[in-house]
C-alpha cells in the first residue's frame, strides 16, 4: 500500500510537470485564424430541442433564438428596456399608437420585405400561427406560461387533472388577431413587461413547412393531440423550424452531440452573416475543451467560474468579463419543513441536536441567520469577487432593483445579539443543529456552505451545522417538496422584468416561496397590482417597498447578483452582449479575421 | 457442443431480465417527485412537477412500471432516453458503432503486445526484457486511465497537434455527413474505405491513435502479467521438458507446446477485456470526445435516465453472456481435452 502511494504520488508529480511545461510553452502564440468561415463553439451541455415550443433551456434557446428563429422586436444593442424592429415594422408604442390607451391591445405591423428562408413571405397569418404554437402545445415544465399567462390570464392549457381545457383554444385565438398585415394582442389585463416578453419569446416559423412537416395546423379540432407532447422528440419540430434569422439549422448530430448552423444566403434584411457555419459541439471534459480554444479548433468554450485562472493568459484568447445578467443567487429558508423524520433537522426537537420544523417561522430566527452570514468573505472567495451584493430579489441593472435598498451586514457582536434574543434566550442556551444544503458540482456553493457553517458555529459552540449536498435532480425534488430547511439556489432571467423575480421569490404561489410556504398577502397584493400598472413610477414604488418586506420578513438571504464571463479566441470580432440573451446571443455580426 | 451453447443462448434472457429486475427495482427508492424532477434542468420549470409525475405516470406502483417496460420490450420497443434524446434501441445503435471500432482496433493492440511482450517476459526470465516489460506493466496498471488519457492529449495535442480529440476533423465531418457519403456500418474507418475516400479513413485514424493508446495501454499491462505468470508455469511442465529433450527448437516449444497451453486464462481474460472494452470505455469516450455507448450509458445511470440504463444494461448483459460463450468456445478450440 505504502508503496503503491509513493508510485502514484511519483506519477502525480510527473504529470503535474508536464502540464505546466505544455502551459509555460505557449504553443500557438502567432496561429493564423483556423477555419476562417466557420465558427466552432465547445460547450458542456446538451441540447434539449429544436422546436421552439418545447426549448427551455439556455443552451436550446441561444442556438436558435434569433439566429434561427426571429421575434418582431428586439432588443437594441445591449439595452434590456429599449427595443429596435425586427419582423415587425414598428415598436408599438403609446406615442404610434401601436399600445391602446388601456395599455391591453398591441398593434405589430409586419414587415413586407421579411421572408423565410426557403424564400415565402413572413405573413402575419404566420406570426399569429406560430404565437399561438408556443401557448398552446404548452408541454409541462415548458415556456408556454410565458405567453399563456399575459395574453389568456390562464397559467397552463390543460385543468388540474390534465385535461385540455375545452375554451382554451378559443381564448388564444380570440386575443392573437390578423388585421391586414398587422398581429393585434389583447391582454387578459394590462401587463407592463409584455413587449420585454416579445422581444424573447416572439420566435416566428413558417406555418406551410411545419404543416408539411406534419406539425398542427392552427386549428382548434387537432389541437389536443399535439398539446402536451410527451417526449421532445415526439414534436415535428424537434430538429428545428423553416425560420426568416441569418441561420438556418443544417442538422443536429445527437449521437455525435454536435448543432450545425448553415447561413442563410437569402437573409431578408440584405447582408448574409460573414460567418458561413456555426458548429456547437458538447465536450465534456474541461480539460479537453481548454486545449481546442488553445490550438484554435474551438473558437469560444464555456467555462466555469472556479475554471477561469486555467484560461488566464492563454496566447490568442481573450475573455471578457463583469459581464452583466440577470441572476440572483441566494439561501432560501422553509419555514414549515415537509418529510416525518426529516434527517435534515437533526432530532426535530430543540433539544441542542436538531430544529424543530418551524424553526424558520421565526421571524428573529430569520434575522439572525440574515445577520450570521459573512457576505464580504462569501462573495470574494466563492465567486472571485464576480458577484454585486444583494439586497432583495430584483438584480442590479434590474428596472426595480433599489440602488439604496438596506441589507444586513456581518457584524459579530450584533449577531450574537440577535441570537440571545430569539426565543428568550432559548436558542442561545441550548444551541442547534440542522443541515445547510447545496447541489453537487456547484463550487460556489459549496463553498458559501462552508463559509455558512464556520460562520455560524463559530458564534456559539452549541450551534452546528452539517453542509450536505445533493444531485441536481434530487435537489430540485427535495426543494419543491419543501423538505429542506436552509439551501443555495439562484434563478436566472425567463425576461427582464422585475415581476419574473418578485413572483417566484416572494408570491405566496411563486416556485420558491411555495416551497418555502411563505406567505404574505401584502406581498401577494403588492405583486398582482404591479402586474396590472403600466405607469413606471408606480411600478418602482412596488418594487422598492417589496424589497423592504424581504429585509424585514427575510424568508431568503440575498447573497448577489454575479457577473458572467465570455472565453473566445481573440479573432472572433463582432460580439457584443446583452443581459437577456441566452448562450452567446445573437451572431449574425460575428466575423473571424486576425 | 452445439448443445451446450444453445443451452447457455437460453439462459440470456434469464440473465437480461434478472438485470433490468434490479435496475428497476433500485429505482424505486427516488420519490416520484425525484424521478419527475429528472425531466427539468432549472428552478423555472419546477411549476409543473405534478403535471410531470402524472405525464410519465411515475406515480405508478413499481410492478405496473415495470410490466409496462416489459410489454413495450415484447414489442421492440426498449423506451425512451432522454439523455440521448432519442429511443434507447437508436442510441445503442447511433452509439455502439464508434465503441465498437475502438474496441476493435484496442483489442488487436492489447493482445498482440500483451500476448507477446508476455510471452517475451516469461522466456527472458529475469532479464533485462524482463525487467522492461514488468516496470512498464506496473506502470500500466497503476496509472489512473484519466490522468494517462490527459497527459497523452496534453503532450500529443496540446503541445504537438498531431492527434486531435473528436472522430473527425470538420472538413471530414462536414463530408461523412453530407449526401456524397454512404454510411454501410457505422465504423468510420471502414465506411471511409467502403466510400473510396482515404483521407477520410486517415483522418478517423488519425483520431483513434490516442484513444486506442489510452485504452490498449493499462489493459495490455494486465494481460502481460497474466501471459508472463501462465507462460512461466507452462514452461515448468514436464511435456516441455519432454518437448525440449527430445530437442524440439526452442522457438516451436515456445509456440507450439507452451504458449497454446499457456493461452487458456488468457482467453478467459481476453473475453472480460472485449467485454468490458464494448461496454464502455467512459473515461476515454469522455477525454477526447468520443460519442460511444460508454458515455451514454454512465451518463443514463447518472441522470437517472432509467430507460436508459435499463437497456444499456440489457445490452451490456447480453454481451457478456456472448462474451463467456465465446471464450468457452475458445477453450475448446484451443485445448482439444475440453469437451462440453
Amino acid at each position: 500500500m505504502q508503496m503503491k502511494n509513493t508510485r502514484s504520488l511519483a506519477i502525480l508529480t510527473s504529470v503535474a510537470l508536464l502540464i505546466s511545461l505544455a502551459l509555460g510553452t505557449g504553443i500557438g502564440a502567432a496561429q493564423a485564424v483556423r477555419n476562417p468561415d466557420t465558427l466552432i463553439i465547445a460547450h458542456s451541455g446538451d441540447v434539449d430541442s429544436l422546436d421552439p415550443a418545447w426549448q427551455y433551456d439556455t443552451l436550446s434557446s441561444g442556438i436558435t433564438l434569433w439566429n434561427v428563429y426571429e421575434t418582431l422586436i428586439f432588443f437594441r444593442g445591449g439595452s434590456v428596456g429599449e427595443y429596435v424592429p425586427m419582423l415587425a415594422t414598428q415598436v408599438p408604442s403609446l406615442q404610434n399608437g401601436l399600445i391602446s390607451r388601456d395599455a391591453r391591445t398591441f398593434t405589430f405591423p409586419i414587415n413586407p420585405q421579411a421572408r423565410f428562408s426557403d424564400g415565402t413571405p413572413v405573413t402575419a397569418e404566420d406570426v399569429r400561427y406560430s404565437l399561438l404554437r408556443m401557448m398552446l402545445i404548452d408541454r409541462s415544465g415548458g415556456p408556454s406560461w410565458i405567453l399563456l399567462q399575459p395574453i389568456t390570464g390562464e397559467d397552463s392549457t390543460r385543468d388540474e387533472r390534465g385535461n385540455l381545457k375545452p375554451d382554451i383554444y378559443d381564448k388564444a385565438a380570440r386575443a392573437i388577431q390578423v388585421r391586414g398585415n398587422s398581429v393585434v394582442i389583447t391582454l387578459a389585463r394590462p401587463y407592463a413587461p409584455f413587449l420585454n416578453i416579445m422581444a424573447s419569446w416572439s420566435q416566428v416559423i413558417s406555418r406551410r413547412a411545419a404543416v408539411a412537416r406534419g406539425d398542427w395546423n392552427g386549428e382548434r379540432a387537432t389541437l389536443a393531440q399535439f398539446n402536451n407532447p410527451r417526449r421532445n422528440s415526439d414534436t415535428k419540430l424537434f430538429e428545428g423550424a423553416v425560420a426568416s434569422g441569418p441561420y438556418v439549422i443544417e442538422r443536429w448530430d445527437r449521437a455525435a452531440r454536435t448543432v450545425i448552423l448553415r447561413r442563410n444566403d437569402r437573409y431578408w434584411r440584405g447582408r448574409p452573416a460573414p460567418i458561413q457555419r456555426i458548429v456547437y459541439r458538447t465536450v465534456e471534459e474541461f480539460g479537453t475543451r481548454r486545449l481546442m480554444l488553445q490550438q484554435g479548433d474551438a473558437d469560444l468554450i464555456t467555462v466555469a467560474r472556479p475554471e477561469q485562472s486555467q484560461v488566464e493568459g492563454l496566447p490568442g484568447v481573450r475573455i471578457v468579463d463583469d459581464l452583466s445578467q440577470f441572476v440572483t443567487q441566494a439561501l432560501f429558508m422553509n419555514l414549515d419543513v415537509k418529510g416525518a423524520g426529516n434527517p435534515y433537522l437533526g432530532s426535530g426537537r430543540l433539544d441542542g441536536n436538531g430544529i424543530p420544523p418551524d424553526f424558520f417561522n421565526d421571524v428573529r430566527v430569520r434575522r439572525a441567520i440574515a445577520q450570521s452570514i459573512d457576505y464580504g468573505a462569501t462573495r470574494r472567495d466563492c465567486w472571485r469577487g464576480k458577484i454585486a451584493p444583494g439586497n432583495g430579489p430584483v438584480p442590479r441593472g434590474m428596472f426595480g432593483y433599489n440602488e439604496r435598498g438596506q441589507w444586513y451586514a456581518f457584524d459579530r457582536e450584533r449577531a450574537i445579539a440577535a441570537w440571545r434574543e430569539v426565543a428568550g434566550g432559548r436558542v442561545w442556551e441550548t444551541g442547534f443543529r440542522f443541515t445547510v444544503l447545496y447541489n453537487t458540482g456547484n463550487a460556489a456553493r459549496r463553498c458559501a456552505s462552508e463559509i455558512f457553517k464556520r460562520t455560524l458555529e463559530s458564534l456559539n459552540p452549541r450551534f452546528r451545522v452539517d453542509v450536505v449536498s445533493l444531485a441536481w435532480s434530487t435537489y430540485l425534488a427535495q426543494e419543491s417538496e419543501g423538505r429542506l430547511p436552509i439551501y443555495f439556489l439562484g434563478w436566472a432571467a425567463d425576461y427582464a422584468d422585475p415581476d419574473n423575480f418578485v413572483y417566484p421569490f416572494m408570491h405566496s404561489k411563486g416556485t420558491f416561496t411555495g416551497a418555502q410556504s411563505y406567505n404574505n398577502p401584502e406581498v401577494d397584493r403588492l405583486i398582482e397590482e404591479a402586474q396590472r400598472t403600466a405607469d413606471p413610477a408606480r411600478r418602482r414604488q412596488i418594487y422598492f417597498r417589496l424589497q423592504e418586506i424581504a429585509f424585514n420578513d427575510v424568508p431568503t438571504v440575498y447573497l448577489g447578483y454575479p457577473t458572467g464571463f465570455i472565453v473566445m479566441r481573440s479573432w472572433v470580432r463582432g460580439w457584443y452582449h446583452n443581459p437577456m440573451f441566452f448562450g452567446l446571443g445573437y451572431l449574425h455580426a460575428l466575423r473571424k479575421t486576425e | 457442443m452445439t448443445q451446450f451453447i444453445v443451452r447457455r443462448l437460453m439462459l440470456l434472457p434469464v440473465v437480461a431480465l434478472g438485470t433490468t429486475l434490479l435496475i428497476f427495482a433500485l429505482t424505486q427508492l427516488l420519490s416520484p417527485a425525484m424521478r419527475a424532477s429528472l425531466f427539468v434542468q432549472d428552478p423555472n420549470q419546477m411549476r409543473d412537477l405534478e403535471a410531470i409525475i402524472q405525464k410519465y405516470g411515475l406515480d405508478q406502483p413499481f410492478h405496473v412500471q415495470y410490466w409496462e417496460w416489459l410489454k413495450n420490450l415484447a414489442r421492440g420497443d426498449l423506451g425512451y432516453s432522454f439523455v440521448a434524446r432519442q429511443t434507447v434501441a437508436e442510441a445503442i445503435r447511433s452509439y455502439f458503432p464508434m465503441t465498437l471500432e475502438l474496441s476493435l482496433l484496442s483489442f488487436a493492440v492489447i493482445l498482440v503486445v500483451g500476448v507477446w511482450l508476455g510471452t517475451l517476459s516469461a522466456v527472458h526470465k529475469d532479464r533485462f526484457v524482463d525487467h522492461l516489460s514488468r516496470f512498464v506493466s506496473i506502470v500500466g496498471t497503476g496509472l489512473p486511465t484519466f490522468v494517462w488519457g490527459l497527459l497523452l492529449l496534453l503532450v500529443f495535442y496540446g503541445l504537438r497537434p498531431w492527434f486531435p480529440p473528436g472522430r473527425l476533423s470538420l472538413q471530414a465531418y462536414l463530408f461523412v455527413t453530407s449526401d456524397g457519403f454512404h454510411a454501410y456500418t457505422g465504423l468510420m474507418t471502414v465506411d471511409a474505405l467502403l466510400n473510396g475516400q482515404l483521407w477520410i479513413f486517415w483522418d478517423a485514424l488519425r483520431h483513434l491513435v490516442l484513444p486506442v493508446l489510452t485504452l490498449s495501454y493499462f489493459i495490455a499491462a494486465v494481460l502481460v502479467r497474466v501471459t508472463r505468470s501462465s507462460m512461466l508455469e507452462t514452461l515448468r511442465q514436464d511435456y516441455v521438458r519432454t518437448a525440449r529433450a527430445k530437442g524440439v527448437a526452442e522457438p516451436v516449444v515456445i509456440r507450439r507446446h507452451a504458449r497454446r497451453n499457456a493461452l487458456i486464462p488468457v482467453i478467459t481474460l481476453g473475453s472480460l477485456i472485449m467485454v468490458g472494452l464494448l461496454t464502455g470505455s467512459v473515461i476515454t469516450e469522455t477525454i477526447y470526445d468520443l460519442p460511444g455507448i460508454g458515455r451514454w450509458g454512465a451518463q443514463a445511470a447518472n441522470q437517472l435516465d432509467i430507460p436508459g440504463a435499463a437497456g444499456f444494461a440489457l445490452f451490456a448483459a447480453l454481451l457478456t453472456v456472448l462474451g463467456n460463450l465465446a471464450a468457452d468456445v475458445l477453450y475448446a478450440f484451443v485445448d482439444p481435452r475440453i469437451r462440453y
